[in-house]
């Protein structure tokens, strides 16, 4: 951890400190500043307001919470609202539990192997969202699409099903494609925080005749879980972000509509509805509160065990 | 060390590439070389190389014909640039995401001078929302008795600002393989000469494919808005139902008679309510033989099925290809309009403007124009154009003068109804909850209102 | 020590089956893509899916040439418009070239580009932030952790309208300076840089080094292993960011090469065996990016992620 600063640094040298500092902090905050801080606080301000692609101005009239107040009322947004959190729910776990199931089963293979498996898993992510959108999608083809062909040769389905096409599909097809582009970090991940789980630790509790398990959950899993807290929070993230899939592959239909989606859908395409960029920013901003507090709450659960 | 060697490499690679591109600026300024779409990026580099004129503008297309395609658009613009010194900077749009395109370019005061898409999108919508330059003062009464009525008509806003200048028109239509329905003993429910069928045999004619092939043979696709002429004149001509009021400006969708045709295509096996496929797509797996019937069609799809360079109005398998008009009761259906042609977005720099009226003068109506119009596989809006005669342009192509049997049943082109952008999302989305098994009726009447309450502002 | 016993053996076997399997589903899409770039027309159209090409050909990829041409190569000097009467200052070399090699070209310079500015800066703040006592340093972290967790989407509409007063709208570097302004970079840094001991630093001080040489002599070669992992991940955060690339680019010569694949779906959902091919070409110069720096990656992003 950071050295303590002396309680009674010389005002000289905290001048200093703060030139270089700012200094050296200069570039990035220009950065910083200029592309995030700024159009967040536009974002957050114009949500208050009617700014639309219209009317001149950049900044619309004040209407107070009305955007808000609107959102709740809107069927479209709350659906996709839904969709947005049956995704992080679903996608979350399963991406964390898989990844350190594969972690455990592949941390103690020997190097060249272990890399193998790493970048084997790490592949659909260096590959490209819109590559491996752009495949999935020839996969998942209603009429030509492997999957289909598979399963009917296999026996296992009569008719081809619509994968993308059908609510009851769609969106576990992109909590899939989500999946896959989501685990190989968490493993590469894993795969260290357990090759460098204290290995005293371990064998004190196999010589005290811990099982297997208990080893696991009582000795290897508390080590692991500043590892576990970052998963969550980059994996909440990522799935809240899910749009070039969306886009690619349904355009927010049967059942897909996700709140990335819709604020991209309310701002640019072409309908009577388009164009309200302050009743877009309210969906961002809505967005952006949720995926605080339960960054917030994950935060708060690792900290609490 | 590697690591430093390696970065080290990537920002002497950069450097090299920048010092590369400082080079080759000095020189596109040398005359002769700002042709190209390179030089005439740099305008104040390439001043006192341009030719007379030297404005140059942006055009986006959607891809209307070979008015997609680059060779065949620059073919035309470089013969246009030769002529008049302006030179056109062509984006080519698609219709999945070209609106949204337009719209964002729009948001960041970044617009084309020109754009090239039918009224719906022109005059319904940019025009309406005042983004479009009135095009009026190009239109005279010589004009006006040469370009075909209806066209002008859709083209004129309802405050009588000409927001696009037509340049072709064509009929939407559907098509069927028929190899496959001789294969299902189907093709005699066709009238092949009228290319037009009763609803009655398109029922028959499905039952025996479906008999056949034990599969969906024709998609009701509803992905999005992509061809969705097709879908609504399906439903429409089935039953005899309308889209929309003759004066535009309310839905008449929940027309009963357009209910009891989405119940009937419901209620058949062999059409299936695809929420996966656009009109493209449907395009697709008609072209692969999958479907064996698709019913977003057009001349110019005839013409070269699915762009894809393998022959008139054949499929991938080679089968061939018949385009017939939508089923109907009274075997006369009433057909989608297409109506394409150019708007001028004022971005307030006249002589941008004038140039892009050059360019459409130039177009739609000159001794170029038949250039044009063929460029696009269409037909053209007009009669004749500054003394050529445009009527019987396409004498020499078998297929056009065959298709020329559909087009006296060009219908009411409702694309210009108040709230149009957005009922044809009500349009897609009603769609869906169709094929998901939603109560029809209630479906329709929900969406329906939802594109009133649009249309009535 | 532990003893393999029955059924410790029978899981090990499985958990290898399985990951094998695995392996194989993962790996799939790729092998998919590539083949499907290779195939020829009939195969790409069959009905059944055709395992392995009954032809190698090339045509798709010569199909993908034949799309666009634009210029080989044009580089756009941000904010020239400004002193060059609000025309925009490009300068361009090379001859026409098909789209496809301007998209990857593109894509390259826009990720490597994102890639130095983001390190050079992060590693600065980062080390700022770890070692400089400056007032206001709390707050600014905390910031900086909170703007981390915020989808970059969402402002996506005030960036878009302040991209086109800048007059950056349409050139790559709309998507290159909100890259670089994404904190997660700086976050990073300042974790490698809290290991950096203080009596190092005090040491060169006391030797009269600058501010800026104790950074680029002491600091640098320290945090190293961090700013090659931030290197790669940048890298692949750019090139992936589909969404910030379809908004802020509109014209054919300044698409990315995802953004021109996506662009071809939307426009030729048709041709499967185009849209692999161009597929092919936007995920091999990432997939050897990774290849190469693969042992940087992993070591880096582990660092980061355990400090934090």
């Amino acid at each position: 951890m950071a050295k303590q600063s002396k309680p009674s640094m010389s005002r000289a040298l905290q001048r200093r400190e703060n030139i270089a500092g700012y200094l050296f902090m200069l570039p990035s905050l220009i950065f910083f500043i200029g592309f995030v801080v700024i159009p967040m606080v536009i974002c957050i301000f114009t949500s208050l307001t009617d700014m639309n692609m219209h009317d001149p101005g950049l900044f619309g009239n004040f209407v107070g919470l009305s955007n808000f107040t609107r959102l709740w009322q809107d069927t479209a947004f709350l659906a996709a609202l839904k969709n947005t959190f049956i995704i992080v729910i679903v996608s979350v776990p399963t991406v964390c539990a898989f990844s350190l199931w594969v972690s455990s089963a592949i941390y103690r293979l020997k190097g060249p192997v272990l890399s193998a498996f790493r970048c084997i898993f790490y592949l659909p992510v260096v590959t490209g969202s819109v590559a491996v959108t752009v495949v999935w999608k020839w996969m998942y083809d209603n009429y030509t699409g492997i999957f289909n062909h598979v399963l009917k040769s296999a026996g296992l389905i009569e008719q081809n099903i619509n994968w993308l096409g059908d609510p009851k599909f769609a969106l576990w097809c992109i909590i899939l494609i989500l999946f896959t582009t989501s685990v190989g970090q968490p493993i590469v991940l894993y795969v260290s925080a357990l090759g460098n789980v204290d290995t005293t630790l371990v064998e004190a509790a196999q010589v005290d005749g811990a099982t297997d398990f208990q080893v696991f959950w009582k000795v290897k899993w508390a080590q692991m879980l500043p590892t576990t807290l970052y998963i969550l929070v980059i994996t909440t993230i990522n799935s809240f972000q899910c749009f070039a899939l969306i886009q690619l592959l349904t355009k927010g239909g049967a059942g897909t509509d996700t709140v990335m989606y819709r604020i991209y859908w309310t701002a640019f395409k072409l309908t009577e509805q388009a164009g309200h960029f302050g009743y877009a920013n309210a969906m961002g901003v809505v967005l952006a509160i949720f995926i605080g507090l339960l960054s917030a709450l994950q935060f708060k659960l690792a900290k609490e065990k | 060390m590697k690591m430093k060697k390696l970065i080290a490499a990537a920002l002497a690679m950069a450097m090299a590439l920048s010092l590369a591109a400082c080079g080759g600026g000095g020189q596109t300024s040398t005359p002769g070389n700002n042709t190209s779409g390179s030089g005439s990026q740099t305008p104040a580099q390439s001043t006192p190389a341009t030719p007379s004129g030297g404005t140059e503008i942006s055009l986006w297309t959607y891809p209307i014909g070979d008015w997609g395609k680059e060779d065949k658009v620059k073919a035309i613009t470089d013969a246009f640039t030769a002529d008049t010194g302006i030179t056109v900077k062509v984006e080519y749009l698609a219709y999945a995401d070209g609106d949204d395109k337009v719209n964002s370019a729009i948001t960041a005061e970044n617009a084309p001078d020109l754009i090239m898409e039918g009224p719906e999108r022109l005059v319904t919508n940019w025009g309406d929302k005042g983004y479009l330059v009135d095009l009026s003062d190009m239109i005279d009464d010589t004009d006006r008795s040469e370009i075909n009525a209806a066209a002008m008509a859709a083209c004129t806003h309802s405050n009588g600002s000409v927001y696009e200048y037509p340049l072709v028109i064509t009929a939407h239509c559907m098509a069927i393989n028929l190899n496959a329905f001789k294969e299902a003993g189907a093709d005699q429910y066709l009238d092949l000469e009228n290319h037009t069928w009763t609803t009655e045999n398109f029922i028959k004619a499905v039952d025996a494919l479906y008999a056949k092939y034990n599969a969906p043979v024709g998609a009701v696709f509803c992905k999005g808005q992509g061809g969705d002429q097709g879908t609504r004149a399906l439903v429409n001509n089935l039953y005899g139902g309308t889209f929309a009021t003759a004066s535009h400006d309310k839905y008449t969708w929940d027309d009963p008679l357009n209910i009891k045709a989405l119940e009937q295509l419901k209620s058949m096996k062999g059409i299936a309510f695809d929420a996966s496929l656009e009109g493209g797509d449907e395009i697709k797996v008609f072209y692969q033989g999958v479907l064996k019937m698709a019913f977003c069609w057009n001349i110019a799809q005839q013409l070269n099925p699915n762009q894809a360079d393998t022959g008139a109005g054949l499929t991938a398998g080679g089968d061939e290809i018949v385009f017939m008009g939508f089923p109907s009761e009274s075997g006369k259906p009433a057909l989608q309009g297409g109506i394409w042609g150019f708007g001028i977005f004022d971005n307030g720099d006249q002589a941008k403007i004038d140039a892009a009226k050059t360019f459409i003068k130039w177009m739609c109506d000159s001794e170029h124009t038949v250039d044009a119009v063929k460029t696009a596989n269409y037909f053209a809006a007009r009669s004749a154009a500054e003394g050529t005669d445009l009527s019987g342009i396409w004498a020499d192509n078998e297929i056009m003068n065959e298709y020329q049997v559909l087009m006296p049943y060009l219908g009411d082109y409702y694309q210009v109804t108040t709230g149009w952008a957005g009922a044809r999302t009500e349009w897609w989305n009603m769609l869906q909850e169709v094929g998901n098994g939603q109560d029809i009726t209630t479906s329709v009447n929900t969406h329906v209102a939802a594109a009133n309450a649009l249309a009535a502002g | 020590m532990k003893i393999e016993n029955g059924r410790g053996r029978a899981y090990k076997i499985m958990s290898i089956v399985i990951l094998i399997i695995l392996a194989f589903l993962f790996t799939f899409p790729l092998y998919w893509i590539v083949t499907g770039a290779f195939k020829n027309g009939a195969d790409i159209n069959a009905t059944k899916p055709i395992w392995l090409p009954t032809e190698w050909v090339g045509t798709n990829f010569e199909k993908l040439m034949k799309q666009r041409t634009v210029p080989l190569w044009e580089i756009f000097l941000p904010f020239g418009s400004f002193f060059n009467n609000g025309e925009k200052v490009v300068l361009t070399a090379g001859p026409d070239a098909p789209a496809a090699f301007r998209w990857l070209i593109n894509a390259v310079f826009m990720s490597v580009a994102a890639m130095l500015l983001t390190c050079l800066t992060a590693a600065m703040a980062g080390y700022a932030l770890a070692k400089k006592r400056f007032n206001g340093r709390a707050i600014l972290f905390s910031l900086i952790v909170c703007a981390m967790a915020l989808p970059k989407q969402v402002i996506l509409i005030p960036l878009l309208k302040e991209m086109a007063s800048l007059r950056l709208y349409d050139s790559l570097w709309a998507v290159i300076f909100p890259t670089v302004g994404w904190p997660f970079g700086v976050f990073l840094m300042k974790q490698f840089s809290e290991s950096i001991p203080g009596e190092i630093l005090e040491a060169a001080r006391i030797d009269g080094s600058s501010e800026w040489n104790t950074f680029s002599t002491v600091v640098m070669p320290m945090i190293k292993p961090g700013i090659g992992a931030l290197a790669i991940f940048t890298f692949i955060n750019c090139w992936n960011d589909y969404f910030i690339q379809l908004v802020m680019l509109a014209s054919g010569s300044n698409f990315t090469i995802p953004l021109g694949i996506a662009t071809l779906q939307a426009e030729t959902s048709i041709d499967n065996g185009l849209l692999m091919a161009g597929a092919t070409l936007a995920a091999a110069p990432i997939i050897i990016v990774f290849l190469i720096f693969q042992k940087y990656f992993t070591q880096g992003i582990t660092m980061g992620a355990v400090k934090g």
